[in-house]
């Protein structure tokens, strides 16, 4: 299949550079791990106006520069590893959630593309594509990624001697190896309807407004996405990993400083990703059309908003709960939607 | 002692025979109200809320005696009725200041009004404006709260003998005269009288002459009468109460050091104030008021412990007096007998000697009696050798408590004249003789008390070598009546009146006279007939020994005549151990005559000084600092706490360094010497206090042992050694015992020599006292209590060396040098 | 005799009320009815609308709850035992405490310590007082027990300080003598019952 970002425009494009590329990694490193600090920001916020608080306030008008005050205290927090941990594990298994997080993003369309203006010295002239790394195969790619981040919390439970971190790490593996079976299926059905695993092909798929986006022709294919995707990205109802209730904190017990800030990066990112996945396979991703690409970002936004509403909103669910919506509702109603889309094509 | 048995509300009990009603209840735990008797004084009958009923009528409790089968009801609806009615008219205008009250919590008002269920007041009247006056340097009276139960008064006059006030009308409204019909019968006339009167000092003026022993304000069951130091200072119930002794007399007075943190920003312990069980125990002013004489910010000075022990080491002589503990007095008599130190004391040294020639001379271990057996029992006293007022108050309560409350009688010998101890009762007879004739005294009471039958022929020789009769004409008082006519004014009418009128005649008669009366100087001529008054309806005699004796030239001999009293009449005999702990030291301490070479001094001159007054080179606890025990006057060994906390070294301490001691100052208690009298007890297991019935129950009595004696040979007195000429006489104020009552706060006594008014004033405001071996230059204080010529000089201040001037006498010839 | 009585452990009349839940699924078929209904039912959706509507009204409709504490105070109610303060006499400015130590007394932490004296005008003068706050619980009992109103429970609640004994001695609780018109009275334990006239017998009086 062929590597395209808008068919029509195809030949004015230019050529994408190693620059180009570097340079939009650094940008995606920066804005998504902004946003994923003002992710915890607005978070607190909207929990806070769902509970008629005000949220955060002092720092900054309206608390907006809390960030910079949690940011710093994160980073001059002490270090502590535990005494009895594997000591190396310990230390990478956040650096494995944050990195996986970020490489998912790598084959995500994520801003505009655009050449940077050529009287900017050294960089001028360089063209700076939408996605990193246009792969054909994004949307695999993507869910691999996100699979791979299950090391994180894994080895990070498993390596800190704590008996919470322990259950949070068995949790993780059963969670989200679970879930992946969801995510995949659920997905599965309308990339059989594209014939694609690029996210340049499901916008263009999408393309003819509204009534083309893919929701339509596989709502019970979004919501199964949807659920799986809260279980994969560990928000309530499915946080049982981290549930103080039950397990302290989960695989981070053990976590202080910056070390469990990259945990909390790597999930914000995984929801942003998740987000993006969502808007770009069933609600018509962006158009290049003026201000298009503003659309997905008001989807973005949307589907992160929906995290947090739903988080002020529902209580957890308990872990054998959670293995039978699993295996016993959700991965068959996906396999039925897979054989029904089948056989609609077919037809 | 017979008993009676008696019906209490219905229950049976046996109590003594001639108990009043609401004693023998007290004995025996049964509950009278009662506001203004006093154990152990004359029913004052003020309150009347004591009313009970027996057999059938209605009498006072604290008056009325016991019979036997006598039926007693404490409450009946009248009497429930007379008392509220009195409690009410007690609380009729009484301030409504408890809040800041000293007395609130404490406050027998208080207690009554509750017990008695006063919810309401039925009665009124205009109150009048009482003021508050400071009587002495030490009493508070504040009259607007003062009730009237003349309990203050009653003490006075009954215990302490100063009768120094007493109940004045005031001016108030009158009652209003409904209420005689409408009150009950005895809260009338008690209002009636209460609203009449007030408490003031008896002789006219503003301020009281007393000794100043507070005993007025212990027994004030409200605030109306308070010590001027202790006045709004502290809550009764915030102060922590310490049973103890008192320190000063030999009366070994039980007391309450009353303690609690100084103020918020010092928190260390305080002595508030001292207070007694007052229906058992009376204490003088140094009991009660000089009571903060610890040493203060003491710690462990390791130096000065040090050069104490190399002192002792080095020491041929310890000095010390009788403020000390038995204890104590063991711990130096143990380095006396370990490291063959001398121990010099001279205020005991005389008084244990005196001791041992009684006991020669008598058998007895000890005097026979003491100041509350004397009270309950004697109704003849004797006092000679002791200025009874000075040396011992306890005895003085006691001499006068048997004139007020047995109707008694007594004899006080003593050659300074004393203008209180007349007035204690009319059958008191003083005797003011010349120092140096006290055997003559005591050959008058072989004369006057002795069994004839039982005397050796050789003092009843001597003492019938004194008689002589002899006729005289006297004048005397003959009544005649003359009858005369009187015009009655009025009427115009003539009547004949007969009067009375006196006329003297002359008449002889014959006067059996005898020497040793006039001897001493007394008149033997009236004296018979005084003699035979006093000895009417007499049971139980009595004798006071004191310190003039000791320090006699002839103290063998007194002794021996004393014992012959003893011997051969039924004469109790008590003696006054000079000052706190004197028969202690004089029991447990092998005394030396004379101090040698290197001396250290505790609480004395010397080399080495150790002191509790916080002058010396190594510091001490005070009295009110240590516990131990001391043996006081009654022969009875009492245990004292510690009030206040103590940081440095004891005496125990250096003991231990230099001898093999004990651990703790108390560990030595029960090795005080068993042979001498003592018991083999643990400090700890003694108790201090009283029981309901009055009898004492602290410490242990020493054990007494009597040996059949011999008659004593007495030696005949040498007329010619009476002191004659300028004579100073060693004794204390009264309140001022030692360098510890000095430096208390309250005791205002100053140093000094006291002399009648009409001696102070020839010899002026200063003058140098000239003795054999030395002078003294002192003020003049002019004392009119004293009669006479002769000078009291003080001793309590241990720096002036008194004791050493005076040498082995009381009395000394001196010259007197103006300055 | 049975040990019937024992056996039964319902203490009490039962009063419950039993809330509908339906019945409880007997099979796998009423089981699966029950997940159906339940998740078509939109019970969840139910939520989301609590959480929204909640989210509305406290931006839009100004029913936010927080109070913007050390900037915006809420009022605390008279009942409510803070720092102590000790009022003065409106009249004469002079403090109300006439040193009685009930206070003192009744105090169970056993922290309140005066110092009394007899001054010149024959009055019991109080030269200090403190209140050991590091022991202090807060009971109130001294301002119930307080015969003149003079200790009270004040509105300070707020006892943050660098000294432990900034609050601690009387001239910290005294009203300050220029603040005296707005001394509040205190209407906490120990102040006048509103039918305290109706409860007090009244003592004859000649004048």
């Amino acid at each position: 299949m062929e590597t395209t970002l808008a068919g029509h425009a195809m030949e004015t494009l230019p050529h994408v550079t190693w620059l180009g590329v570097l340079i939009k990694a650094i940008i995606i490193l920066a804005v998504i791990s902004a946003i994923a600090g003002f992710g915890t920001f607005i978070e607190r916020k909207v929990l806070a106006f769902m509970q008629r608080r005000l949220g955060p306030m002092h720092v900054g008008p309206y608390g907006l520069l809390q960030l910079a005050a949690d940011g710093i205290k994160l980073f001059t927090k002490e270090d502590i590893i535990p005494q009895n941990a594997n000591k190396f594990i310990f230390m990478i298994a956040p650096i494995i959630t944050a990195a996986t997080a970020f490489i998912a993003l790598a084959a995500v369309p994520v801003f505009p593309d655009f050449t940077i203006p050529s009287w900017i010295p050294l960089l001028g002239g360089t063209f700076v594509p939408s996605i990193a790394a246009d792969l054909n195969i994004g949307i695999l790619f993507v869910l691999g990624m996100m699979a791979a981040g299950l090391y994180g919390p894994l080895l990070a439970g498993m390596s800190q001697a704590n008996k919470w971190g322990i259950i949070g790490a068995a949790r993780t593996a059963v969670q989200f190896l679970s879930y992946e079976v969801v995510t995949g299926l659920s997905i599965l059905a309308p990339i059989m309807l594209v014939g694609s695993l690029s996210f340049v092909d499901f916008n263009d798929y999408q393309s003819g407004g509204i009534g083309s986006w893919l929701i339509w022709q596989q709502p019970v294919a979004f919501v199964l996405f949807l659920i799986a995707g809260f279980a994969e990205t560990n928000r309530t109802p499915f946080d049982l990993l981290e549930h103080e209730a039950e397990v302290v904190s989960g695989y981070a017990t053990e976590y202080s400083g910056m070390r469990w800030g990259m945990f909390f990066i790597g999930e914000y990112a995984n929801m942003i990703t998740v987000s993006i996945i969502a808007a770009v396979v069933f609600l018509g991703g962006y158009s290049v059309e003026g201000i298009g690409w503003l659309t997905i970002i008001l989807k973005v936004a949307f589907f992160f908003f929906l995290m947090l509403w739903v988080r002020a909103s529902w209580p957890h669910i308990r872990p054998d709960q959670l293995m039978w919506l699993c295996w016993k509702v959700l991965m068959p109603i996906a396999v039925i939607n897979i054989v029904i889309t089948g056989i609609v094509m077919m037809v | 002692m017979s008993t009676v048995n008696i019906k209490i509300d219905g229950k049976e009990f046996a109590v003594k025979e001639g108990e009043y009603i609401l004693n023998a209840a007290r004995a025996n735990d049964v509950f009278i109200p009662a506001i203004c008797y006093l154990t152990r004084c004359s029913p004052t009958l003020a309150c009347r809320i004591c009313l009970v009923e027996a057999d059938g009528k209605q009498v006072y409790a604290c008056n009325a005696k016991v019979k036997e089968g006598m039926e007693i009801t404490v409450d009946t609806p009248n009497i429930l009725e007379e008392r509220r009615a009195i409690m009410e008219v007690y609380d009729v205008n009484h301030p409504l200041q408890c809040g800041v009250c000293d007395k609130s919590g404490e406050c027998e008002l208080q207690n009554y009004t509750l017990e008695l269920g006063v919810d309401s007041q039925s009665y009124m009247i205009q109150d009048t404006k009482r003021e508050t006056t400071n009587w002495s340097s030490v009493l508070h009276y504040d009259a607007g709260l003062c009730i009237v139960c003349e309990r203050c008064t009653t003490v006075c006059k009954d215990m302490i003998g100063d009768a120094a006030i007493t109940t004045v009308k005031r001016g108030g409204e009158a009652l209003d005269k409904g209420y005689k019909e409408s009150m009950p019968k005895d809260a009338y006339s008690m209002w009636n009288k209460l609203q009449k009167s007030v408490i003031a000092p008896s002789n006219g003026t503003e301020f009281t002459d007393c000794s100043d022993c507070g005993e007025c304000v212990a027994v004030c069951p409200v605030g109306a009468l308070s010590s001027r130091d202790f006045v709004y200072t502290s809550n009764a119930w915030d102060l922590t109460r310490v049973p103890a002794v008192s320190a000063h007399s030999s009366d070994g007075f039980q007391i309450y050091y009353e303690v609690k943190p100084t103020s918020i920003e010092d928190r260390s312990e305080k002595i508030f104030r001292v207070t007694n069980e007052w229906n058992y125990v009376s204490l003088d002013g140094a009991a009660r008021f000089a009571y903060d004489f610890e040493n203060r910010d003491v710690t462990k000075d390791e130096q000065a412990f040090d050069k104490a022990v190399e002192a002792f080491k080095k020491a041929q002589t310890i000095r010390f007096n009788s403020v000390i503990t038995n204890e104590e007095a063991l711990m130096l008599q143990s380095l006396k007998e370990n490291m063959g130190v001398k121990l010099y004391n001279p205020e005991v040294r005389a008084f244990q000697k005196f001791l041992g020639y009684y006991q020669k001379a008598s058998g007895n271990r000890f005097y026979s009696t003491d100041a509350d057996a004397l009270m309950k029992k004697s109704d003849f006293v004797i006092a000679m050798g002791t200025a009874l007022r000075n040396d011992s108050p306890g005895l003085k309560y006691a001499f006068n408590n048997v004139q007020k409350l047995n109707k008694g009688a007594g004899l006080y010998f003593h050659p300074v004249g004393d203008t209180l101890i007349p007035t204690f009762g009319k059958n008191v007879e003083c005797f003011t003789h010349k120092p140096g004739l006290e055997e003559a005294a005591l050959y008058l009471v072989l004369d006057l008390f002795a069994d004839k039958e039982q005397l050796p022929d050789d003092v009843k020789e001597y003492i019938a070598s004194f008689k002589s009769s002899e006729t005289k004409t006297i004048k005397e008082k003959v009544m005649k009546d003359v009858t005369e006519m009187v015009k009655d004014e009025e009427t115009g009418e003539e009547k004949e009146v007969t009067k009375k009128v006196p006329e003297m005649v002359e008449k002889e008669i014959t006067v059996e006279r005898n020497g040793l009366v006039d001897l001493l100087g007394g008149n033997s001529a009236t004296f018979a007939d005084t003699f035979e008054k006093m000895m009417k309806k007499k049971e139980s005699f009595s004798m006071m020994i004191g310190e003039d004796f000791y320090y006699h030239d002839k103290a063998e001999n007194l002794a021996k005549l004393i014992a012959l009293v003893e011997q051969t009449s039924s004469i109790d005999l008590v003696m006054t151990p000079p000052k706190s702990n004197a028969l202690g030291v004089a029991l447990i301490c092998d005394l030396d005559d004379a101090a040698e070479g290197y001396t250290v001094g505790y609480n004395e001159n010397g080399d080495f000084r150790l002191s509790a007054l916080g002058d010396g080179d190594l510091d001490m606890p005070a009295m009110n600092q240590q516990e131990g025990t001391l043996t006081n006057m009654s022969k009875r060994v009492v245990p004292t706490n510690a009030a206040l906390e103590y940081g440095g070294y004891e005496l125990n301490d250096i003991v231990s360094s230099l001898i093999d001691g004990q651990r703790e100052t108390i560990d030595w208690t029960a090795k005080l010497p068993t042979a001498k009298g003592y018991q083999a007890v643990a400090f700890d297991s003694l108790a201090n206090g009283y029981n309901n019935d009055g009898t004492e129950n602290r410490g242990y009595l020493l054990k007494t042992s009597n040996r059949k004696a011999n008659m004593p040979k007495v030696d005949k007195f040498d007329e010619a050694s009476a002191l004659e000429g300028e004579i100073v006489y060693r004794c204390n104020p009264a309140r001022q015992f030692s360098d510890f009552t000095d430096k208390a706060h309250e005791i205002f006594e100053p140093f000094g020599l006291y002399a009648s008014t009409a001696k102070a004033e020839e010899l002026g405001k200063k003058v140098e006292v000239v003795f054999e071996n030395g002078s003294i230059i002192v003020d003049v204080i002019a004392d009119h209590k004293i009669e006479g010529d002769i000078t009291k000089l003080s001793d309590f201040k241990s720096a002036q060396d008194i004791y050493t001037l005076f040498g082995e006498s009381r009395y000394k010839t001196v010259t007197m040098r103006k300055v | 005799m049975g040990l019937e009585q024992f056996k039964n452990r319902n203490v009490g009349t039962q009063n419950y009320t039993k809330l509908d839940l339906g019945e409880t699924p007997a099979n796998g078929f009423e089981q699966f009815k029950q997940v159906a209904k339940r998740t078509f039912k939109g019970e969840l959706f139910v939520g989301l609308w609590v959480t929204l509507r909640e989210m509305i009204n406290a931006l839009f409709k100004g029913q936010m709850h927080t109070v913007k504490y050390p900037f915006e105070k809420m009022p605390i109610s008279p009942r409510y035992r803070a720092i102590h303060d000790m009022l003065r006499l409106l009249e004469s400015g002079h403090y109300r405490c006439i040193g009685c130590g009930l206070c003192e007394k009744i105090c169970i932490s056993n922290c309140i310590t005066m110092d009394t004296r007899y001054d010149e005008n024959q009055r019991k003068e109080v030269t200090e007082y403190t209140i050991n706050f590091g022991r202090c619980i807060f009971c109130g009992y001294c301002a119930e027990v307080c015969p003149e109103l003079a200790i009270v429970h004040g509105p300070r609640y707020e006892t943050a300080s660098e000294q432990r004994a900034s609050f601690s001695l009387f001239e910290d609780m005294l009203t300050p003598i220029d603040q005296l018109n707005l001394q509040q009275e205190y209407d906490g334990f120990g102040a006048v019952s509103p039918n305290a006239d109706a409860n007090i017998k009244k003592t004859p009086l000649a004048y």
